[in-house]
This record gives structure tokens, sequence and C-alpha cells, in this order.
């Protein structure tokens, strides 16, 4: 894994230091427009986070959370869904770090600021090599330090409302290969009444979540060791989501 | 091999993915497999790896960074390339 260059790694440490004093400000904010203004309900929630924070605390080590992609607001409904409010203010660093593709909210400064203090790294889907392969290096770096980071193992949004496992984020087997003893924690999220991908969730919608924790390991080297842990994570996705509609019939 | 087979051999491999198929008529090294050729970003992965196979070379993740054109992919394979 390559050494990122001082400056980078400092701003990253300003990023994240800023976004820790401030939590208060916005995390409490954000949760009540999720649970008061959009009404959104996550089903087992007290159970679920009880066994997320007793997996955290097992597992000490970098995490990788690799979900699954519907609309535009999965990271913040995951990442509600998945520690309360205070829990996050004193486990910042499991407050994931996401990577929002640039173009949803670049054109307003208010929006780069908030994205900025919400732990975000802006990426250019599709964009240039060494813009993506900087972002990815950046993660590898924060998780090599312990922080967790959430990556959507499709690249984007499904476009058939379905885990398209033929379709899997290089980026993130490359950052499994990358970072020592990282493991992947796959989240399966969608709301009941999301039938295909969309914007943002119907208002009032109920959320499954569900969660496994692993290490993938992969015989091969190079590009096709990446290729081959992010295809065991997508086709465990595709496996959860099978599980998922399984239990609603 | 020489760089002008690899050539060759590389414009093969990427062909089924180019979605501009004129530019590949005027392919040289300085054409851009992404902008140029149209390729899926996707897709370049699945390029890289026909390259490991069809050349025999195992290419590290960040040795794929490099490869914007279809000159930097001849480069790097002849250098990986046993002469």
């Amino acid at each position: 894994m390559s050494v990122l260059p001082l400056r980078t790694r400092a701003a990253l440490v300003l990023q994240r230091e800023v976004g820790r004093f401030s939590s208060i400000l916005w995390i409490f904010p954000i949760v009540f427009i999720l649970r008061v203004l959009m009404r959104y309900r996550v089903k087992n929630v007290a159970e679920l986070r009880k066994r997320h924070r007793a997996l955290m605390k097992e597992n000490d080590g970098p995490v990788l959370i690799c979900a699954n992609h519907l609309t535009m607001i999965d990271s913040v409904i995951l990442a509600w869904a998945l520690g309360g409010s205070w829990w996050y203010v004193f486990h910042y660093r499991r407050m994931p770090w996401n990577l929002p593709e640039y173009n949803n909210f670049a054109s307003i400064w208010l929006s780069r600021l908030a994205a900025w203090v919400t732990k975000c790294i802006p990426i250019v889907r599709g964009g240039a090599r060494e813009q993506v392969s900087g972002v990815i290096k950046r993660v590898q770096h924060l998780l090599s330090r312990g922080d967790t980071a959430l990556i959507f193992a499709e690249g984007g949004r499904s476009r058939t409302g379905r885990v398209q496992a033929d379709s899997p984020a290089h980026g993130m087997g490359r950052i499994l290969n990358a970072v020592e003893g990282c493991k992947a924690l796959c989240v399966y999220l969608r709301g009941d009444r999301q039938l295909t991908w969309s914007t943002v969730p119907a208002r009032g919608d109920t959320f499954y979540v569900d969660f496994e924790f692993f290490q993938p390991e992969s015989l091969h080297r190079g590009m096709r060791r990446s290729r081959d842990l992010a295809q065991q994570i997508v086709a465990r996705l595709a496996r959860m989501e099978e599980e998922y509609f399984a239990g609603r019939e | 091999m020489t760089r002008e087979e690899i050539f060759t051999k590389v414009v093969e491999i990427v062909r089924p993915f180019v979605k501009n198929q004129e530019a590949l008529d005027s392919v040289d090294e300085n054409t851009n497999i992404l902008q140029d050729l149209k390729v899926n970003s996707a897709r370049l992965v699945d390029i890289i790896l026909d390259f490991e196979d069809a050349f025999n070379i195992e290419v590290e993740d960040e040795d794929a960074d490099a490869v914007n054109t279809v000159g930097d992919a001849v480069g790097l394979i002849a250098a990986k390339v046993p002469s």
C-alpha cells in the first residue's frame, strides 16, 4: 500500500477532527430529519444495533462496510440503522467515511462543506483514473489507521432494483486487497416500499437491514485478487437479497 | 515479442469493449482507451485481466492506474513480458 503525502494525511486528520467536534451539531439534525420529517423506521433496530456494537467491540481493526445501493441516501440510513446518535458521538471512528459522487453535490458550496464535515470523500465515478485511484488510496490509508468506510458494492445505484452480481465495484476489492486485516461488513438495506432504484425512499418507509461480517480470502494475486474479493462481496449481498425476498413470501 | 506485436494484440483484446468503433479504425498509441474509444471504466479491469491471460503476466492495481492510452497498456505489457 502506497504512503500518502503528508499534506493529504494532514487534510484527512483535519477533516475527521472538525467532523468529530461538530458531530453533535449534525448527527442529531440528520436523525431528526430521518425519524420525524421522513418518518423512516428500521425493523428490529435495537437488536440490530446491539449486534453491530458487539461486533465492533470484538473487532477493533479496519472495517469496510460493503452495501447494496438503491437510493441516494442509503449511506445515511445505513449509518443511522447500525448505530445510534450518541454511539457515533462517542465512537466517531465508526462513523463511516463515504464516497459520494462529486457531481451530485458539487454545484453548491454549502453541500460541499456539509459533505466535508460529514466524512465524505468525493469521487467522480468513471472519472480520471488518477482521481479515482487517489480516493481509493485515501480510504486505504484511513482504514489502515482503524477507521471505517462505506462503499457501495455495485459502484452505483442498481438500475434493476436487485443486486447486480455481475458488476462488482473493483475499488472495493482493491481496498480489501491492500489493507492488511481489513474485514468486510456486508450490509443489505431495503425499504419495504422500495421496488427499484430512486432518489430517496418513500416517506414513512420501513427498512429491513441485515449484515454479515467476514474476511474474504483469495488464492489469486494482484488485480485478479482484488476482482475475486469484490466478486465474493457482491455474491454475498446477492444471497442476502434472496434471503430477504424469501422471507417476505 | 516486439512492441508492434503487443500493440496489435492489445487492440484485438480491447476491440469487444469499444463503443466508438470509428476511433478504433484510426487507433494509435496515443488513443485514450476511456475517452477516445469510449470504453466503460468498469470494463477496464476486464481488459487488463485479459491482458494478464493473453500475455501471461501479472498486473498490480497500482500498475493499472497508469493505463490511460493504448500506448500505456503496450508499455506496461512490454515491461512485464519476458524478452
